[in-house]
């Protein structure tokens, strides 16, 4: 008995074909070498300053790189909290707005919805920045007094030199906060999250949806049990996505934060910091070495959103919706 | 219906174009002389200047650039060569911490003066509900401000410069700046020629190494309650946010007058309390010593003797390119020296209403030597009568601080202390202000913990239980302008409001109505 072997297929490809396949091949070849370039670019850049300081660079917090003392230690952790910041808000505010859009809201209404949040998403991040600077700060102190008073006993809560019994008490401890540059980062992220969630949310079977429906279930037991079970990897890639976008958010972010470089757990209390912020800050007087640290710098960041972006797209692609795309 | 939009679209299209040609037509004379567009960089302490400057040259067709974003990246940029022209308070060559800022290496450049001005302590500070505009400050408590020693604007030394005020026991929040700035340079060279030893002990604390002399970066030391700020937009933006209550920056004089906000008097060497006026600054000015280049040593206007001087007055310089080096044309040089030659004949009149002093006429003069320096730039002889600049004079004294008028009696050091605003708060009146010399105030020993033992302040008092400060309970009429109902200004902003939701709005609608037709 001898055993097939599978028969080998040949086809002869049309000329079209071969272009379109170089143009799109090449395509995905550019952006690779593209991204592996950065990469490098800035490896070598930054190599004076991370060989010049070695391990330090991981732990140190101050960032004076003339005089030899500089680290990512509290710049790294100030963009991670303003980055979790942003994100536990944006994630209910896309949640819920992207739900609304793609089951609750009627037919007429939803596409003037699609463009406002895509309009959202158009708005440059220095006009953020300006609205977050002038007009929401004073007016979100209260909010973060009130979190401090009733939930300071968490430790990221609290705020140091703030006393309630004294009237004549600053608030100015409440202002340039990790708290107030994650919220506007947050109404930055909102735009895309909500997109890549409906987008998901609308492509949930039609006939899971009809089947939960004629069983019996309400509109919410619907999404509950059809809906959102679907488009969870579209949640976590989305938010994902925005944590990606957030970890890099510089203008907004250098405009409200007062720069601090030591490593400031308390969100709510004055003094934040972010890798691209710093960036922003000092490259214009930078010296060589100083460059080559904020190099070193942008590397970190580099490698993290990268780390980030790959979790997101592993996420989105094993799942149920992420598959069909 | 899509007919009738292309045919309005069409005769919409026919009109502008009417318009435009009709306008070209009227305008014969703004393409006799092209002018190619310049870009440069710097300086936000001067920038208010520069922005009008190059605001009032468009009609002239020139398109000069200017980038507000600070000394350094402004001297970075011109060394790098990215810029055609940098706007810095302080020289290439200056130690900051241990780096030398080197000058550009095969870009040969000249300082040229452009404005003189004031760096201003901007506060905003509430007593009583009322806005305190008619603060005093001696350097020293400027200085021990700055650097964390006094923390409480109740404390005694503040007080005994402010006898008449009754000040709150809020917490001093320094607002400083965050990126590299020709202000920080300019008031860390004064505060370390001055009070050294307090600004080595901070600066060692901020870990910059022994004493670190003057900075173009502020060090902040984590926890002492400074906050930093990008830019002079970004240090007078917050402390005129009304809930910033207690904070005290330093920015150019003009900020203050753009902000509406009062400035501190400054205590000078001859025991006057002064304000960065153009004509105190002017006088300030007289003790600079201008080197060859142009750039000035101002060790003699921190201790100018005059009543009148305002010590921390400065210049502001643009640096200019010698040569063709970095893309600089012989084109570019046109348009940068007529605008030089604008700004420093012209342009100076402007200056004391933006809140600058205009250069005196030997720097104008040294300042049309450089213009020659400037390749392509075209000779232009200075006239002096043209110029209009109220410093000039037959003889070359500087009419301005000649002119300038002494201090009141109650800006002298002393038990008194003028009620009248100033800055941008100037004309509004002032708490607890004493400006007659009629009603004094008692000691001023108010630390102690015995309530109003020193005060005789007429009026109630409203004590603390806790730290026994007392402070008198103003009551003053509040007088409430009759508001018109309805102004052109609330047509105007209505009609602004519409816009912006039909800009929201029409596109999603309007496409839905187009495709379903």
């Amino acid at each position: 008995m001898t055993i097939d072997t599978p028969r080998k297929l040949t086809g002869v490809r049309d000329r079209v074909d071969l272009i379109y396949r170089g143009v799109t091949r090449s395509g995905g070849i550019i952006v690779l070498v593209i991204m592996l370039a950065i990469g490098v670019f800035l490896g070598l850049r930054a190599s004076q300053a991370i060989s010049a300081d070695g391990f330090e660079f991981f732990w140190q917090q101050a960032w004076e790189p003339d005089a030899g003392k500089f680290g990512i230690a509290a710049v790294l952790i100030g963009t991670i909290l303003i980055a979790i910041v942003a994100v536990s808000l944006a994630l209910p505010m896309a949640l819920g707005t992207s739900l609304y859009i793609s089951e609750y809201a009627p037919l007429r209404l939803k596409k003037t919805l699609i463009g406002l949040v895509d309009l959202m998403a158009a708005i440059p991040s220095v006009v953020y920045g300006l609205w977050g600077f002038f007009a929401l700060q004073g007016s979100i102190v209260p909010i973060a007094k009130w979190i401090s008073q009733n939930f300071g006993w968490i430790p990221i809560f609290a705020v140091d030199g703030y006393d309630p019994n004294d009237p004549l008490s600053t608030t100015t401890v409440f202002t340039s906060s990790t708290f107030v540059a994650g919220i506007v980062v947050a109404l930055m992220i909102t735009p895309i999250m909500t997109s890549i969630m409906r987008e998901v949310f609308s492509q949930s079977p039609i006939g899971e949806r009809e089947g939960a429906l004629g069983l019996g279930a309400t509109r919410w037991g619907m999404i509950r049990s059809v809906v959102l079970p679907f488009g969870v990897g579209g949640i976590i890639g989305g938010t994902m996505l925005g944590l990606g976008r957030a970890l890099g958010e510089t203008i907004a972010v250098y405009m409200i934060i007062s720069p601090v470089f030591v490593i400031q757990p308390h969100i709510l209390q004055n003094g934040a910091s972010s890798i691209s912020s710093l960036i922003a800050l000092k490259y214009g007087e930078a010296s060589a070495f100083g460059m080559s640290a904020l190099m070193a710098a942008g590397l970190t960041l580099f490698v993290v959103t990268l780390i980030v972006n790959f979790g997101a797209s592993a996420i989105v692609a094993r799942s149920r919706s992420g598959a069909s795309s | 219906m899509f007919s009738y939009i292309r045919k309005a679209l069409s005769a919409a299209v026919a009109l502008g174009a009417t318009i435009a040609f009709a306008l070209s037509a009227a305008l014969p004379a703004q393409a006799a002389t092209a002018y190619v567009p310049i870009s440069g960089a710097g300086s936000s302490w001067s920038a208010n200047a520069v922005e009008q400057w190059r605001t009032n040259v468009q009609q002239y067709g020139m398109r000069v650039n200017f980038a507000s974003t600070g000394s350094s990246d402004g001297r970075n940029q011109f060394r790098n060569g990215t810029v055609d022209y940098a706007v810095s308070e302080i020289p290439y060559g200056l130690k900051d911490g241990s780096v030398v800022d080197s000058p550009p290496a095969n870009r040969p450049f000249a300082y040229m003066p452009i404005v003189a001005g004031g760096t201003a302590m901007m506060y905003n500070l509430t007593s009583g509900g009322k806005q305190i505009t008619n603060l005093r400050l001696s350097g020293e408590v400027i200085t021990k401000i700055f650097t964390g020693v006094i923390t409480k604007w109740d404390d005694a030394a503040i007080k005994a410069d402010n006898p008449s005020i009754s000040l709150p026991s809020r917490k001093i929040v320094p607002v400083v700046r965050s990126d590299g700035s020709g202000s920080t340079a300019q008031f860390t060279a004064w505060m370390a020629a001055k009070y050294g030893s307090l600004w080595g002990a901070y600066c060692n604390a901020a870990g910059r190494g022994s004493g670190c002399g003057l900075t173009s970066n502020f060090p902040v030391v984590a926890g002492k309650g400074f906050v930093a700020q990008p830019n002079s937009t970004g240090v007078a933006g917050y402390v005129q946010q009304r809930a910033n209550d207690g904070t005290i920056t330093y920015v150019e004089y003009s900020y203050a007058l753009n902000a509406g906000f009062p400035v501190a008097k400054v205590l000078n060497k001859a025991g006057y309390y002064v304000e960065p006026t153009a004509q105190n600054v002017a006088v300030g000015l007289l003790g600079a010593k201008i080197n060859a280049d142009l750039t000035s040593n101002l060790t003699g206007v921190y201790d100018n003797a005059d009543p009148r001087a305002y010590p921390m007055s400065s210049y502001s310089y643009m640096i200019v390119p010698k040569t063709n080096a970095n893309n600089f044309t012989n084109d570019k040089g046109k348009t940068l020296g007529a605008f030089a030659n604008y700004f420093l004949c012209e342009g100076q009149q402007q200056a004391p209403a933006l809140g600058y002093s205009p250069l005196p006429i030997n720097l104008v003069k040294s300042g049309f030597d450089q213009i020659k320096k400037i390749p392509g730039a075209s000779s232009v002889t200075l006239d002096l009568k043209k110029c209009n600049n109220p410093t000039f004079s037959a003889d070359g004294s500087n009419t301005l601080a000649k002119n300038a008028p002494q201090p009141a009696d109650c800006d002298k050091k002393g038990s008194t202390q003028c009620a009248s605003g100033t800055g941008g708060s100037a004309g509004a009146g002032s708490n607890g202000g004493t400006s007659a010399g009629g009603t004094t105030t008692g000691g001023t020993d108010a630390t102690g913990g015995a309530g109003a033992s020193g005060n005789s302040i007429s009026g109630p008092m409203s004590c603390n239980a806790d730290t026994g400060q007392c402070v008198a309970v103003t009551a003053d009429a509040v007088k409430i302008s009759a508001e018109p109902s309805w102004t052109v200004g609330n047509t105007i902003m209505a009609a602004a409001v519409l816009l912006l939701i039909m800009i929201v709005l029409l596109p999603p609608v309007l496409s839905r109505v187009l495709k379903r037709k």
